[in-house]
């Protein structure tokens, strides 16, 4: 009778996967960012082959560069525009890749792309660790503050809190303004929150982006500060002694001479959205998600994909890790005990960071974000469940490993169909715990671009550049599927109790 | 058919078997009886090397299973052993504990081994009992499942560890009818037991243990009435 339960339970396993798979081709998986632009021009390199570059950007700053969530989910944008153009003039294929804005360099850096486009600008200090070509764009320094308390000059900010996005043109700008108490954001929609709730006194951000915070925040103001230098243009960013940077730049001065680039600028700056008007008393409206509501739940098949897959993992390497553990053989003692020690003491945002990036510089593989991502919870939970395993089979009682020796059942044998059904009982609770967590802490994917829900929430977040309404919404999502996930738990373990 | 020569056990610094030698005689039925500690569970374990003997010698059928290069698990699934805590699979039915190991490990086909197990549930008593999961049974009825369970290997020895020391008082009798009329078909048995009645009754051979060593080894009609050294007549007036 085990048997025919165990094959139940793989079954319905077996059964739930090849769901998500099925299903797999109505939604998008991996980044969304992340798709080609055949080039139409006939101009090929020499070769006659058409050569693919990878474009890195952050698409989380319109008009510059945001993802079309309303739309196709493509991202799309001023740079987008002009990197399309330039890569068909110079015959080449075009793929985009979204990482996070201070993610970029070091994806320039690990090879990860080819170029980046992202509304950066070319200081000294970027300077020293990339290329760039010559500016496409030069955007004004703006204040952003509460209507209530308005901040219009550089010496009204002294003694101020002032929120920048880290990384940006505007982070460094800000550093030299005097007097003023720096808080260094991850993203515009952090800005706009932070404001809104009184932890900052003002924002500073370029021109085309107060434009459309104050377009969609009706009780923000914004006050342009005087263009200073030619510092804050816009540059494409090259990895160093990238050969490609000539090709851009020509191509660049010949969009300047023709007025392509002045036609591309105005096609994304010309038009000022009308104010969507959260005229109600409450701060909080529900229906700017109405649009996005298809785009965000997309994220769902994403999340539980990746959880599934690096639950599963984390329990096939945490099974072996903890049979190392009580092997009896010293050098596999050795190392399930240092492998645990290590993946339980560091963060796992620095462990998924770390095999993003690192992956491609060491092993000179280009792993996929989704995978990355999958590995490091994997490890990660590999390591914790490790611990609970081995404690589980140490508590199965030592009489059924003895009846199963008496009666001659090989170890393996012994194992999987004595020893583990029983061990499963005992640590089921705690398994269902770290799937739970595996499900929650997915994430943290959203770092290195893995369109997972929270992904998905923060292109809502800076399409819409409200915050709070989509939080909201995602932390139900997550908060159903972890109920999915516990009652499916609970009609599992009152199944193994059977025999009770 | 078992020789076990000068065989010794030490747990760290206690020495718990002080060398013991004996033959068992195939069909010869031993019930090892001794005061606690006298070492009668290790030397059970130690023949089917549940216990690695320290040193010493034993030889089944002329296979030395001491030897590291015996392989162990095959000799293990011709001894039956059954313990003091039954010890059967919970996450499985009765047939299932039955069934499991003929199946995996001798490779018996499914309907081979469920009409096996059928048959030695009834021969145990508990043929109603066969898709029962071990939590719903009685302690004796537990018992009476676990000697199905090492009789369904087809072993040439069985041994038993105290089989009724874990069982309520009433119960004791079910199980040791079903001992005793296998030691009547000709089983070679070795019995650690504290049940002086049945060991007189049922047993070709005493042993006597006491203190890791091997005291006396006589008929039990003899054991029983004149027993040939002090500590066993010490023994015998407290437990009689």
């Amino acid at each position: 009778m085990n048997r025919k339960r165990l094959r139940i339970i793989y079954l319905s396993l077996i059964a739930f996967t090849v769901l998500l798979v099925a299903l797999g081709p109505f939604f998008p998986t991996g980044k969304t960012g992340s798709y080609s632009v055949s080039a139409e021009s006939a101009a090929a390199p020499a070769s006659g082959q058409k050569k693919k570059l990878i474009m890195g950007t952050s698409a989380d700053y319109p008009p510059y560069e945001s993802v079309d969530a309303k739309g196709s989910g493509e991202i799309v944008g001023m740079d987008i525009d002009v990197a399309k153009y330039i890569t068909s003039q110079l015959g080449y294929e075009l793929e985009i890749a979204n990482i996070d804005f201070n993610g970029l360099i070091a994806a320039l850096q690990t090879g990860r792309v080819d170029f980046v486009m992202s509304a950066m600008s070319a200081t000294d200090e970027r300077r020293q660790s990339v290329d760039f070509s010559e500016m496409y764009y030069a955007a004004r320094n703006t204040i952003v503050s509460k209507k209530s308390a308005p901040l219009a000059t550089e010496a009204s900010l002294a003694g101020k809190q002032v929120g920048t996005q880290l990384g940006s043109t505007q982070d460094l700008y800000a550093a030299t303004i005097e007097g003023a108490v720096l808080k260094k954001l991850n993203k515009i929609p952090d800005l706009i929150q932070e404001l809104n709730s009184g932890r900052i006194d003002a924002a500073i951000v370029e021109d085309a982006v107060a434009v459309e915070m104050t377009n969609s925040n009706p009780e923000l103001a914004m006050n342009f500060l005087p263009a200073e230098s030619a510092d804050n243009g816009y540059a494409i960013a090259f990895p160093k002694q990238s050969p490609i940077v000539a090709e851009f730049n020509g191509v660049l001065s010949e969009m300047k001479e023709n007025g392509k680039l002045d036609d591309i600028t105005k096609k994304w700056f010309a038009e000022e959205e009308t104010s969507s008007g959260a005229l109600l008393g409450l701060n909080i409206d529900f229906s700017i998600l109405k649009d996005y509501i298809p785009y965000i739940l997309k994220g769902v098949y994403v999340t539980l994909l990746f959880t599934l897959v690096s639950a599963l993992f984390g329990l096939v390497w945490g099974t072996i890790l903890s049979l190392f553990k009580i092997s009896g053989i010293k050098p596999l003692e050795w190392f399930a005990t240092a492998y645990t020690s290590v993946f339980r003491g560091t963060p796992l945002l620095v462990q998924l960071t770390i095999i993003y990036y690192a992956t491609p510089q060491l092993f000179n593989y280009d792993i996929p974000a989704l995978m990355a991502a999958g590995l490091a919870f994997g490890l990660n939970s590999a390591a914790y469940l490790s611990e609970t395993i081995r404690g589980g089979i140490m508590a199965v009682d030592k009489g059924q490993r003895e009846a199963a020796i008496a009666l001659g059942i090989p170890y393996r044998k012994m194992m999987i169909r004595i020893i583990f059904p029983q061990a499963l009982r005992t640590i089921l609770p705690a398994l269902v715990n770290e799937c739970v967590a595996l499900l929650k802490e997915s994430s943290l994917v959203s770092v290195i671009g893995v369109s997972d829900l929270m992904r998905r929430a923060d292109v809502v977040r800076s399409d819409t550049f409200r915050s709070i309404e989509v939080l909201l919404f995602v932390a139900a999502i997550y908060y159903v599927l972890v109920l999915i996930l516990t009652s499916f738990a609970r009609k599992l373990e009152r199944r193994l109790r059977r025999s009770d | 058919m078992i020789n076990i020569t000068d065989l010794t056990k030490a747990f760290g610094k206690n020495q718990v078997l002080k060398g013991i030698t004996t033959t068992v005689d195939k069909g010869e039925v031993v019930a090892l009886i001794g005061p606690s500690g006298s070492g009668k569970s290790t030397f059970l374990r130690c023949i089917n090397m549940l216990e690695t003997p320290t040193s010493g010698q034993i030889d089944i059928e002329g296979t030395a299973i001491t030897d590291p290069k015996t392989d162990i698990a095959r000799v293990r699934q011709r001894i039956g052993m059954v313990f003091q805590h039954f010890h059967l699979f919970p996450h499985m039915t009765v047939i299932d504990n039955i069934t499991f190991a003929p199946m995996e490990v001798k490779g018996l086909t499914a309907q081979e081994a469920r009409s096996k197990a059928k048959e030695l549930l009834a021969r145990v008593g508990l043929s109603d009992k066969a898709d029962s999961y071990p939590s719903r049974l009685s302690g004796g009825q537990k018992q009476r499942v676990a000697i199905a369970r090492s009789l369904a290997m087809e072993p040439d020895i069985m041994l038993f560890d105290e089989p009724t020391s874990a069982l309520d008082p009433e119960m004791v009798k079910e199980v040791l009818t079903v001992i005793r009329s296998l030691a009547d078909s000709g089983m070679t048995m070795l019995i650690v037991t504290h049940e002086m009645k049945f060991a007189r009754e049922a047993a070709d051979t005493i042993y006597f243990l006491d203190d890791g060593k091997l005291v006396e080894r006589t008929k039990p009609e003899q054991f029983f009435t004149k027993p040939q050294s002090e500590r066993a007549a010490r023994f015998l007036e407290q437990v009689l």
